[in-house]
Parts: C-alpha cells; structure tokens; sequence
C-alpha cells in the first residue's frame, strides 16, 4: 500500500499543523509514514507545501512527480502550483478562498479562472470555501482542519476521520478543541453525499 | 516508553541523544537544525539534564568542550554556516580529543531553503579529522545520534551528526526506547597536560590523530557487515549506484522497477570514508554512478579509491556533468540523472522513466508570486520605511544617498519589494562591519555618499554584532546601526536570548540591554524608541543618520507572530481615494487590491496601523470605529 497526500498552502495556513495531523492519524490506523515539511523562512507568507507520504513500500519523503493521490490545496494558486505531483487517477480538495499576494501580482491573479483550470484538469476536484466554513464555525483559522475533515469525509483518506478526531483532540488545547470539533464536524457534513470510489485509491 | 512515535528528524535525534545518556546540551539556533535543541529543553527538567542557548555556535562548542573535558556527556547543535564560526575551536579540538563525549550536530541546506550557503559538512569532517555520520531518515537519526555518543566515548574523539533538511524537518514513526533517569554522575575535570594545546602537543598528537582516521575508516567498512546504514546490495548488471544520505532513498524508489539490475552502496558513515567496503563494491564494476546533494564529496572518494588502485572503472555523478552541482534532489532529479549516466553507459539499453500526472507542466496557467515577505504587523516594516522616509529626506536635502546594510534574520525579508531596503547582506553579525567598510570609500570620504545603515537584530546583535560596534567605534567609522530589537530569536522558532531575561530552561537571567552596551563601547549617540510611531521613527532615523560618528537607535516592538496584535484596520470605502499608497509603499501582506478595486484588508491584519499612518485620507480606521 503506499497514499501519497501533497498539502499546499501560504506561510501562517497551517500546513505543518494538517501533516502532523495526518501523519499521526495514518500512524494510529496502523501505516509506516513519512512527511516532509517547508519549516523556516519560506513560511513567511510564502508558498509552502507538506509531502505525507503513507504506506509500507514508501521510500524517501518527497513526492515524485505525477504520483500523489491527494491533493488538498489550502488556497487555489498553490493547488495549481503543485498539480504536476497529482497523479492521473488523484483526487483533489481545495479551499475556495483566495489569499491575494500584497505587491506583486494580485491585478493578474483571479482565483476564479484557477478554480476552473483545477475543475477541469481534475473533474472529481472538491472545492468549497473551507476559510468561510471554519470562520462560521468560530475561527478561520482552523480552514486546514477543515479541509482534511473533509477529505476524510469525502472517503479520500485510507484511514476513518475517527483516527483524524483522536489526534486532533490530543494536539489541540483545551480551549479551542470545542471550535475545532465544530469545524471539523461541520466540514464532514459539507461533503456529506460526496463520496470517492475505492477503485480511485492507489492499490 | 518504548515504541513508534511521529517525530521529526530533529526530534529524534533529540531522543536518540537522551536516551545515550546525555547531560549537558549548548547550541545557536539557526533552521534546520532549532528543534533539536528545543526538544532537548522541554525534557530537561524531567531527565536532569543542563540545557542552554550560546550566543553564538563558536560559544555553544567551547561550552561543550568545557562539558566534555569534565567526562559529560554533550551535544551541541547549529546549522552548517553556524559550524563556519565555531570552526576555529573545532580544528583545534580534533587534536585534543575530548573526554565523556560530544557530539557535534550541523544540518545542511541543500536548495538552500533558508540558508546562505549549499556547503557541505562532510568536507568539513575531512577538513578537520572529525567523523561524520549521515543519516538519511529520521529513524536513521534516531539510532546514529546513539552510535555518535558511543564512537565519541570510546575514541576520545568528537563526532559530527550531519542532516540535511530532509532528514531534520520530515517527520516518519519512530522507534523509540525508554530513557531511563540519565546519570548525574561526572567525573569532573582532572587537571592533565594533554588539554592545553601547544606547538608541541600538536606535533605529538597529529600522527595520532591520522592513525585514529585508518582505524575508523576500516570500523565503518565492517558496519556493510550488519549495520542498517551502512549497505551493499549486489545486482545483475556491471553497473553499481552510491548513494548518501535521503539521495539513497530517491534512487531506491528510481530504480524502483529495475532495483534487481543495478548493485548499490549505501554509506551512513560519511568521514572517514569506507574504503575497504568501498573498493570491495567497486571490483567488477565497469561503471558506478554516485547520487548526492551538495559536494561530489563521495564521487571524489571512489574517484581517488579507483587511482590508488588502478581500477578500470568509469564513474558518474557530478564531475562528468550527469548530475546537478547544485539545489536539492528528489527522485525525479535522480531519474535524469541515472538517464544521463545510462547515455554515457553505452552498452545499456535500460532506462528510468518518470511518472505521468494529471496536468503537465504547459498546461498550468500563470500564478501570482508569492515570494516570502515579512509578516503583516511586523515592526521591521515600520522601522525600514521609516529609514526609507528619511534617507529620501536627506537625499533631497544634500544629494547623498545612504547604503543599507543588513543582516541575517527575519528583517532580510526587508529585501523584498516595495520595501528594498537590504542592500547588503552577507553573514551573520556582517552588516555592522560591512557598513563600516563602505564608510571608507573615497567617494563617501569627499561626502558625496550619506552615512552607512547598518540594520541588526537582537538575537544577532549578540551572536556576532558587539565586535563589529567595538571595531566601529575604536575606528570611529560613520555607521548608524539601527537595531531592530522584537525581543526573540524570531526566524528559527522563538528563542529566547540574553537580551529577555530568560534562559533556555526558562529561569531568569540577567537582562543584558542593548542600548547600555553601545552606550559603554563608546558609540557617540544612543536612543531607544518603540517601533510604533512612523513619524517618531522617522526623526529618530534622520538624527541617527545626521550624528557625526557611530550612532545607534535600538528599536523596540514585538513580534507579531508570538504577541497577538489588537485590533484590526479596515478600508473606509467612502474615503479612500484609491491613491493606493498603502498597497506600494509597504508590502503588508494584509492588504492587496484588484485592478480598479479600493485596498482591501484581510484577516491576517495584526493590528500595527502603519498603513493607518500613511494613508492620506485617513481613509484606513479600526474595525471596532468603522463599526
């Protein structure tokens, strides 16, 4: 079994957050794992990417090219950036909310247009304004969370959102576990009558 | 307890170096390698173990030594420039030798991702007769920190642990032990001629000191015996592969379809190299092919094994150009380059191919750049606009036009459009003497040039800035150092410093103020200002800049990433003339507009009200006054 999962997103999204969390829900469900992660000054609020890389047959931590299964993309332009890692038959997650660069490009960037490109370059692609969700639900900054309920929701994990839940609660305090048990389950029911066949996952 | 954990690389070696006993640990941030470190200190209390943060790398391995010569058991931890500085007492130390035992952690960069340099610490093992382990995933890592305190004991030697990114910052589950309460027990410092280094110690102890490289070259050329990281499998063709480091993890999965044709070497001990195993690998071989990041450190070591001993073998990898020399690998990198190789090796018809996704690369549209930039609130922002404003006062005013030295730090970030106010930037603590440098320009000399800036943060100002202010001033250079004090070590994770009052364990310390030590090296003026008035910063900057001599501001603010901000500025639609200046002056990454659209301000806006102040029409309020 080997599920490759690339997360892409800005510096401050919570991209390492949404790799720790996968990492060690795959862990408790029983797969060997191996992340890589954009740690340091890239993360100012630049682009950042997670390889989690699930499954016995995994060698290095980084994704080749053309070979992840899942594609979750915290903002649309990083979606795009990075889907020359998603394989032919990969699924795709990606939060409809744009996060527009200050200076430089932001006339020639409309979210919009990349939306579509990603609808048709990957027509089983979930899209959804998880930013939206999450702030409804208490904080918009838990998008990341919501983003992996949803894919866990959506049946595009290889492990149950149960395990996602058990690691959450154990790595969120106290004080903003009730917020993000709201979003996360909020964001199961947002993909609730979506549901990927087994015949999509690698192997 | 004992069993598999998701750890990061640095994590990992923080637990390999417990549970081996550790009791003192030093070191200087710096990314890769902080997590180390911080791992080591938020387990401190509960294993007894002495943890603190040097001012500086050079500092941290003295400290260290200090530990080591006493039979501690000690690791000190930095980035691989960080080993540049500490080099002068690493060369020596390898003569010396050490008690107890001390391992030397350094992480590389190849890319670099947030570094200045793609060097690499292998040579610096050869450079300096210190072995180097290199492991190539986080579980490597765990088990070789162990093997890294267990060699240091017994050789009486220093080892270095070298990662590289991949292997400090990628998290995989862990094996890991139960550490059993670690022994405070050390022997203590026993007064011996052999820790004084001297002409003539040298001398007696360098031959030794050679003599102990043939020794562990031929242990690691046993590990191929039974180790889990030093390898050889055999295969079917007269082609072999060598590999360090996560590069052996890319070729594995490369050659995945054709791993049965292909011998392949892999190496976790990097210095001193492995001949004996090495040179058994190589007979038979008519062609081996070396895949690794950074220096052809490994290609050098077969290319010599294959002259010493006459072999008839072609090798492959960086020197005859089928390999990068540079930026970091990843498997399809190492299928090009595998490819290459098999084109030079004509008799094979075998090749790699990559795999074929979804999208190919014609088919992605052109997206934003998104280049890091300082966070929106930050009040490095403030401080370099405020220079900006004021050196083009003074340009307006006498024609001259300063320099803006900078230094390394989150304020680097500085750089970045619209801002462009990093001029220079060269290594940590340079830009006060970089500055001092161009101040002796005829040019600058006949006034034709403004002062010379000289932007530092507090964490850097004590690594390596405090000689540059001494030289300075004894020198009586016309530099205006501008301190830009967020009272941490923001870049590489927040660490505290001796400018907070806080230790690494988090006791309280003595606060060494900023101010009052370029006060007391003489620098002629010094002021303290917070970073939150634009136009106080402003005076501030000119008056610093017009002093005669050394002058210095230290500007004070948090960091916006550990101190929430209050508040939040929103556009007052009706107001704003769409003039736009807040949106080209700062670079804020809170605010942004489309085309025709008014500036509009997103919720990452901490609350700083810089663009507040700059805005002509007043037009960018509170959100609680808008409401």
């Amino acid at each position: 079994m080997k599920f490759d999962i690339l997360i892409a997103g800005v510096g401050g999204q919570g991209v390492v957050l949404a790799s720790r969390l996968l990492a060690t829900a795959a862990m408790d469900a029983g797969f060997h794992v191996a992340t890589a992660e954009t740690i340091g000054m890239a993360q100012r609020e630049g682009s950042v990417t997670s390889h989690v890389r699930i499954g016995d047959d995994v060698c290095g931590s980084l994704i080749p090219q053309g070979k992840a299964d899942l594609l979750i993309g915290l903002e649309p332009a990083e979606a795009a950036r990075n889907i020359l890692f998603l394989s032919k038959d990969g699924n795709m997650v990606v939060n409809e909310h744009a996060i527009m660069p200050s200076t430089q490009g932001s006339d020639e960037y409309d979210p919009e247009k990349i939306l579509s490109f990603l609808k048709e370059s990957c027509p089983q692609t979930i899209t959804a304004d998880f930013t939206g969700l999450a702030r409804d639900a208490g904080t918009y900054k838990a998008a990341n969370v919501a983003m992996i309920a949803a894919s866990a929701g959506a049946g595009l994990l290889p492990f149950s959102d149960e395990y996602l839940w058990g690691v959450l609660e154990k790595m969120i305090p106290e004080k903003y576990r009730e917020v993000n048990r709201r979003v996360f389950d909020r964001a199961i029911e947002s993909v609730s009558g979506i549901s990927v066949t087994e015949s999509n996952k690698d192997e | 307890m004992t069993g598999k954990r998701i750890l990061m690389g640095n994590e990992a070696i923080a637990f390999g170096a417990m549970k081996a006993g550790l009791q003192i640990a030093s070191g200087y941030p710096g990314t890769p390698s902080s997590e180390v470190m911080e791992t080591i200190i938020s387990h401190a209390e509960k294993y007894g173990i002495y943890a603190e943060w040097a001012t500086n790398e050079k500092v941290a391995l003295e400290t260290a030594v200090g530990a080591a010569y006493s039979g501690a058991n000690t690791i000190v931890t930095m980035k691989q420039v960080g080993l540049n500085v500490a080099s002068d007492p690493l060369m020596s130390l390898s003569y010396m030798g050490i008690k107890g035992s001390l391992v030397i952690l350094v992480s590389d960069d190849p890319g670099p991702h947030s570094s200045q340099t793609e060097q690499d610490t292998r040579a610096f093992g050869n450079f300096s007769n210190i072995p180097v382990l290199d492991p190539a995933t986080p579980q490597e890592a765990y088990d070789m920190t162990k093997l890294a305190f267990e060699l240091s004991h017994e050789l009486e030697t220093p080892v270095i642990l070298r990662t590289t990114t991949r292997v400090s910052h990628g998290c995989e589950d862990v094996l890991i032990e139960d550490i059993g309460p670690v022994s405070r027990d050390i022997e203590g410092f026993v007064k011996d001629a052999r820790w004084a280094i001297f002409p003539k110690l040298t001398a007696q102890r360098h031959p030794l000191l050679e003599e102990l490289q043939v020794r562990m070259s031929d242990r690691f050329s046993e590990y191929f015996k039974d180790s889990s990281f030093n390898y050889i499998t055999k295969g079917s063709s007269k082609i072999g592969i060598a590999a360090s480091s996560v590069s052996a993890l890319y070729v594995k999965e490369a050659i995945k379809d054709s791993s049965d044709v292909f011998s392949f070497f892999k190496a976790g001990t990097a210095y001193p190299f492995p001949e004996k195993a090495a040179l058994d690998f190589m007979k038979g071989l008519t062609d081996l092919i070396v895949v690794e990041e950074l220096d052809p450190y490994m290609e050098e070591q077969f290319l010599q094994i294959a002259g010493k001993y006459h072999l008839d073998i072609n090798i492959h990898g960086k020197k005859n150009g089928s390999f990068p020399v540079s930026g970091e690998y990843d498997v399809d990198v190492v299928i090009d380059g595998i490819n290459r190789a098999l084109d030079n090796i004509i008799t094979e018809n075998i090749r790699l191919s990559h795999s074929i996704g979804a999208v190919g690369p014609e088919d992605i549209p052109p997206l934003p750049v998104r280049a890091p930039t300082l966070c929106a609130g930050c009040m490095h922002r403030t401080v370099f606009y405020a220079f900006k404003k004021a050196a083009a006062k003074m340009k307006k005013k006498t024609g001259t036009d300063p320099v803006f030295s900078g230094d390394i730090g989150c304020y680097t970030l500085g750089n970045a459009r619209p801002l462009n106010m990093v001029d220079t930037c060269l290594c940590m603590g340079a830009g006060i003497s970089v500055a001092a440098g161009l101040s002796r320009t005829p040019e600058y000399m006949q006034g034709k040039k403004a002062k010379q800036v000289a932007f530092i943060g507090d964490s850097t100002f004590f690594h390596s800035g405090i000689a540059a202010v001494v030289s300075a001033v004894y020198n009586n250079a016309d530099i205006t150092i501008a301190v830009l004090d967020n009272r941490t070590t923001a870049m590489t994770g927040h660490q505290p410093h001796p400018g907070i009052g806080l230790t690494a364990m988090g006791s309280p310390a003595k606060i060494i103020d900023i101010a009052e030590v370029l006060k007391s090296c003489g620098v002629g003026m010094v002021k303290t200002i917070e970073a939150d008035e634009l136009d106080k910063c402003m005076d501030i900057a000119t008056e610093a800049m017009e002093f005669e001599g050394p002058s210095a501001v230290v500007f004070k603010g948090k960091c916006v990433a550990i101190c929430k901000g209050t508040g939040q500025y929103v556009v007052d639609e009706d107001k704003c003339t769409n003039c736009k200046l807040c949106i080209k002056q700062l670079g804020c990454p809170a605010i942004f507009s489309i085309s025709s659209g008014t500036p509009v301000i997103q919720d990452t806006c901490s609350g700083c009200g810089l663009c507040a102040q700059i805005c002509p029409a007043n037009a960018i309020v509170l959100k609680e006054v808008a409401q």
